[in-house]
């Protein structure tokens, strides 16, 4: 071949290439295009709501009620101070903070362990242990029997354990776990078992602090089960004292003659949307606080189980 | 004996089962036998096990009276509906978010997208009513000024399964997406590379590399809502619903309905309940072993059990 030969060569193939990357940049963009336009809009559609919740709590009642807007018209705090000033919201506030603190420490140390259990290769009847909680998905008791087991059985009825107890434990949330502790590599344990360590302190000691992923992401399912919890509340507690904001809040909505519920005594004109607005932010705010600190461990959570379960 | 020697050998791993083992057997296994009531007229005083036996009344009860059918059909027709529209918008945002390149973007979206997911239905609930309710909700306001009439949202049973379809997306469809887009990048980057060179454009390598890629995730997914069919939404739809009689309609499914029944001042109301709930347990079972039994033959590696 001569060297002009080659030369021939080089060039057409470059020039294929040149096309070939050109061909690549139109379809790129355009997909590119319609990915940016789609994900902004459908994102916005996820938004919109809450920012017109988050505006509207702080608009003056003579503009609410002539429908909510995308940018606040007259400000003010009148719905918080009015909401604030009563007892009720303080109430159900540490109501919803202790289930949500104890309940997610019990929920995540129960779960960890009989997941980790269930993953162990040593234990003989794990898959026996694991079909007896997977026959409760297959086969839910059903809402009568929940009914009565809480309220006549274990006599529950306006005490705090009937909002503990029923979330207690996920089986969805235990095999996840059971899937992420699958892939840990037991010889790390063997080790340890050799050195005569009791098999509680390998699991704290050594399991716990490699599974931070997977426990931050149970401990946040758990936590927002327990946080946006009402049903258990609409059946069993009647009692006000102990009722949680999302039941305070579905009191103040369902019906907005009811805001003597929230035993203020300040008397200052609030339209009852505005209050239900505030009460909303109030109750979304720890949530929406807490939310970027998780967003990196669930995710990776989530993927970890997802894939490898 | 086998048994105690292995429950001896390994005790604290056994005992660190022990909270969960009994607790589900407290909170699943016990309540599991108010399905019984179905068989029995339940008398509070008497109990459980004392109430009298009356045979299959309770359930011919529930099967010739006028709302079984009903109800029946909605829960499978918004099931049918989230699950073909959830997995559609899921599989949409999860493919459209893998293109974007602009990391900042991509994860200020990501998030907005789940967003929702952590939200109580109490709050969706006061934003439906705050958009949709009356003349005044905003979404009639934006109707009456682009010249359309009004529409009674709460008075018309036929557009919720279309309204609570919109409002399931809003809430999941960004959560869902996050399974679909895991699986995603996991994909090797040596069969697009190859693609690219055969001069594939971005949309064939998604339509012939991603989705086929995917498919097994899809098809799994799907059987599993598939196998759910008989569960309604209770959380969604009593949420948003409630006790709104004139929609019951076209909303109301097997878990309201026994809510309902459970709360109606009916002397029976237990038992009728208990009906209810054995007819969608044993439905539920029948339809998670069917499917269960195709997934095994279209991917054995994914079976549930």
């Amino acid at each position: 071949m001569t060297a002009n030969q080659t030369k021939l060569t080089n060039l057409a193939s470059r020039s294929k290439q040149i096309k070939l990357a050109k061909q690549r940049d139109t379809s790129q963009l355009a997909v590119s295009l319609v990915a940016y336009v789609f994900i902004g809009a459908f994102a916005l559609f996820c938004f919109i709501p809450f920012w017109l919740v988050y505006i509207g709590s702080f608009t003056a009642e003579s503009q609410i009620v002539q429908g909510f807007r995308m940018l606040p018209t007259k400000f003010t705090l009148d719905a918080y101070r009015f909401l604030l000033q009563g007892s009720q919201v303080y109430q159900s506030g540490f109501v919803s903070v202790f289930i949500t603190v104890v309940g997610t420490a019990g929920a995540v140390l129960i779960t960890s362990m009989f997941a980790y259990v269930v993953a162990h290769p040593k234990v003989k009847y794990r898959y026996v242990l694991s079909f007896y909680i997977y026959f409760t998905m297959l086969f839910p008791p059903g809402l009568v029997g929940y009914y009565l087991l809480i309220s006549n059985w274990l006599g529950l009825r306006d005490s705090l354990l009937a909002l503990l107890l029923p979330l207690l434990f996920s089986a969805f949330n235990s095999f996840l776990m059971t899937s992420y502790f699958r892939t840990l590599p037991f010889e790390l344990n063997e080790a340890a078992t050799v050195d005569g360590a009791h098999e509680l302190y390998i699991f704290y000691r050594i399991i716990w602090p490699v599974s931070m992923p997977v426990i931050a992401t149970i401990a946040l399912f758990y936590a927002l089960s327990y946080w946006n919890d009402w049903f258990n509340a609409l059946m069993f507690i009647d009692d006000p004292h102990i009722q949680p904001l999302q039941m305070m809040l579905r009191r103040i909505v369902s019906n907005s003659q009811n805001l003597d519920y929230l035993n203020t005594n300040v008397n200052i004109p609030v339209s009852a949307t505005g209050v239900q607005l505030s009460a909303v932010v109030i109750t979304i705010g720890p949530i929406i606080f807490l939310y970027p600190f998780l967003q990196r461990y669930f995710i990776k959570g989530i993927t970890i189980g997802a894939v490898k379960g | 004996m086998r048994i105690w020697r292995e429950l001896r050998k390994n005790k604290w791993l056994y005992a660190m089962s022990l909270p969960v083992v009994v607790y589900v057997f407290t909170f699943s296994y016990v309540p599991m036998s108010a399905h019984l009531l179905a068989f029995k007229q339940f008398s509070p005083g008497k109990g459980l096990w004392g109430s009298e036996w009356i045979g299959l009344d309770n359930l011919t009860f529930f099967f010739t009276g006028p709302d079984w059918l009903g109800v029946t059909v909605n829960t499978i027709y918004l099931n049918l509906l989230f699950i073909a529209a959830g997995t559609i918008c899921s599989l949409c945002i999860a493919l459209l978010l893998n293109e974007i390149r602009h990391a900042y973007f991509k994860k200020v979206s990501q998030s907005l997208v789940i967003l929702p997911h952590f939200i109580s239905i109490v709050i969706v609930n006061l934003m439906v009513i705050n958009f949709f309710n009356g003349q005044d909700g905003m979404i009639n306001r934006i109707f009456s000024q682009l010249g359309f009439e009004p529409v009674y949202w709460f008075q018309t049973p036929a557009v919720w399964p279309c309204l609570l379809t919109i409002i399931f997306i809003w809430k999941g469809a960004g959560w869902g997406s996050i399974i679909y887009l895991a699986t995603l990048t996991g994909f090797s980057e040596e069969y697009f590379e190859s693609a690219r060179i055969d001069g594939a454009k971005r949309l064939q390598q998604i339509w012939y590399i991603t989705l086929p890629l995917l498919r097994p995730t899809i098809i799994v997914l799907t059987l599993l809502g598939l196998g759910r069919i008989f569960y309604g939404d209770f959380g969604l739809i009593y949420g948003i619903i409630g006790d709104n009689s004139l929609l019951f309609n076209s909303t109301d499914v097997i878990d309201t309905y026994t809510y309902r029944s459970l709360r109606s001042t009916n002397m029976n109301s237990y038992s009728n309940a208990a009906a209810v709930a054995l007819f969608q347990s044993v439905m539920g079972l029948i339809t998670i072993l069917f499917f269960n039994w195709v997934v095994r033959r279209v991917d054995n590696d994914s079976k549930l059990f």
